[in-house]
């Protein structure tokens, strides 16, 4: 009797720390503590850059709603779910990670775990948001690559309130490599006033087999443009294809065999069998003069 | 005798001419005919312009899959301090080559290489050595190397003697003891040399990077399917490899040589293809349980 009871008990206690387990305790002493970054428009960008690369691909875009399907879900940056954390809790969360969550306090230093932080507070209604997100604005890019200077000639132009395009100036133009899965980028440029901008090719990049490079032009987030795809442009050094298999390496076949191999194998096949022929002759050599003597 | 061959012969050809006329769609203009595309959208396609999909024929694949994908080099990194055994790239392996449930062409492996050292965890795929001991051993050249740098093997050709799982030091081949996996569905399906599929009982069948799918120009299927970062692949030729999981390219010798990456075995002398980083500043704690060997 006694033993069922503790069994039942055991039950309990077993099916407790699972409910538990849904719910992410944090440590009193952690939840009260205090963001020793301030809340400020470089923390919060800085945030968003350590967003995008570390926690993006699980937790989506801010306000879209479109994480990946887990279980359980990551919850959007957003949502009442992540802003219902303290500082100290969302801090303690991504430092130590739990199940699918990665533990980021290896990877990521304490300042720029508190930047995050930082960043998920940007969307609390309860804070004044200071990286405002203006709608993306429809933008023209152009490009060209002059082949003799290894350059890489950007013209862009932004549309105004008129619906008029205007010079852009002052704009990020990423510039990358399409490669045999995805695009290596290889450099970033500011356009100038005049919204034109510069960038020389380094001279290490590597094309295909003639040097040609497919360059993709394309402008920073914030603006609705098509990236432009140079293709073809000889400004890269030619891509070495050394050959792989050499013949002698590969031998087990009568197509891939060696010389000497062949050479020594024939001959001992060769001489076993004559030395053979040799012992039959020399027996029928003794036959013979047997005969002979009879 | 004479006579019934040549009766024979013509039966052959008239045969095969039928066939062959069989392989193109009537064509009566107007006629409209309604398709699913491989993206999931209905359309609506002339009949006349209907044509028999191009499939290679089996002497044809195994020709090409010889030669392999021209001024390629393909290399995979794996990053050990992104793995945190989900397994989803077995899954995915084992869905594409029809394996077994106890078959693996990638294996995610509990290690602990010292007495005091971190458990961690490490996929193990074929590692396509430039020096393979596994190919100079095959007495009928069913597994051999190609140009692109991918260790493939033609089921067609093998005869199961098992002596290229014995030489090969990284126990990355496989045997179909039994009838494989979904073997029934694959029935008539002709055989890729490429991914090895359908599965011949009796037959050896090993990782092959996918190569089915590098033609098309998609990542392995263990490559896209990992969710946490793990892989990378590339062309060492052009000096980038790409994160199946982010997608973010970059380059080969800088990722290699900034990680300190290392490859399996070296000392053998086999040259691998695959690199690993090594289990630093891991993102997931272990959670396995490793047996104490080292006291």
């Amino acid at each position: 009797m006694i033993k069922k009871i503790n069994l039942i008990f055991v039950a309990i206690l077993f099916i407790a720390q699972q409910g538990m387990g849904q719910e992410w305790l944090v440590p009193e002493d952690q939840k009260t503590l205090k963001n020793p970054t301030e809340y400020n428009l470089s923390n919060v960008k800085k945030g968003k850059d350590l967003y995008l690369t570390n926690c993006k691909s699980c937790h989506g875009d801010a306000g879209k709603n479109n994480g990946l399907p887990l279980v359980p879900p990551p919850p959007d940056v957003t949502s009442d779910i992540m802003q219902a954390n303290t500082e100290g809790e969302l801090f303690y969360k991504i430092t130590n990670g739990r199940g699918g969550m990665p533990q980021f306090g290896s990877t990521i230093s304490e300042d720029d775990r508190w930047r995050l932080v930082n960043y998920i507070r940007n969307y609390n209604p309860a804070n004044e948001p200071v990286l405002v997100e203006a709608p993306p604005q429809k933008a023209k890019l152009l490009a060209s690559v002059n082949e003799t200077e290894k350059k890489v000639e950007v013209f862009a132009e932004v549309e105004g309130n008129d619906g008029k395009f205007l010079v852009l100036a002052n704009a990020s133009v990423s510039i990358s490599a399409k490669k045999a899965f995805g695009n290596l980028p290889i450099g970033e440029v500011l356009t100038n006033a005049e919204g034109r901008a510069e960038y020389a090719i380094p001279k290490d990049l590597i094309g295909d087999e003639q040097g040609l490079v497919n360059v993709v032009v394309s402008l920073g987030e914030g603006f609705v443009t098509d990236p432009v795809i140079l293709d073809a442009a000889k400004v890269g050094q030619p891509k070495q294809v050394p050959k792989l298999i050499k013949k002698e390496v590969l031998w087990s076949t009568n197509e891939n065999v060696q010389t000497w191999l062949l050479l020594s194998y024939l001959g001992a096949v060769g001489g076993a069998w004559l030395a053979i022929a040799y012992v039959v002759f020399q027996i029928f050599k003794i036959w013979r003069v047997g005969k002979q003597q009879e | 005798m004479k006579t019934l061959g040549s009766i024979g012969a013509a039966g052959v050809v008239g045969g095969s001419s039928f066939l062959s006329s069989c392989s193109k769609v009537q064509t009566t203009s107007g006629d409209k005919i309604r398709l699913l595309t491989s993206s999931g959208e209905l359309v609506e396609v002339d009949k006349e312009q209907l044509k028999p999909a191009d499939m290679p024929s089996l002497t044809e694949n195994q020709k090409r899959g010889r030669k392999g994908l021209p001024g390629r080099s393909w290399v995979m990194v794996i990053d050990l301090s992104k793995c945190r055994n989900a397994r989803e790239c077995m899954k995915g392996c084992q869905n594409h080559h029809q394996l077994r449930p106890e078959q693996h062409h990638i294996n995610v492996l509990q290690m602990q290489d010292a007495e005091h050292t971190a458990p961690y965890y490490m996929p193990k795929p074929c590692q396509h050595c430039d020096n393979p001991p596994c190919t100079k051993v095959c007495p009928v050249n069913a597994t051999f190397k190609r140009e692109d740098g991918i260790v493939l093997i033609d089921n067609e050709r093998c005869i199961g003697c098992r002596f290229c799982i014995a030489a090969c030091p990284y126990s990355a081949r496989v045997f179909n003891w039994f009838e494989p996996r979904d073997a029934e569905k694959y029935e008539g399906v002709t055989y890729n040399i490429e991914a090895n599929v359908p599965q011949k009982k009796g037959t050896i069948s090993k990782c092959l990077f996918s190569a089915d799918r590098l033609r098309d120009g998609k990542l392995p299927t263990c490559v896209s399917s990992c969710p946490n970062g793990v892989y990378w692949f590339g062309d060492r030729n052009e000096n980038a490899v790409t994160n199946g999981t982010t997608k973010e390219t970059t380059s080969f010798s800088k990722l290699i040589k900034e990680n300190a990456a290392y490859t399996l075995m070296e000392e053998l002398g086999t040259k691998p293809r695959v690199y690993y980083l090594p289990p630093k500043d891991r993102a997931f704690p272990f959670q396995g349980e490793i047996e104490d060997h080292h006291s």
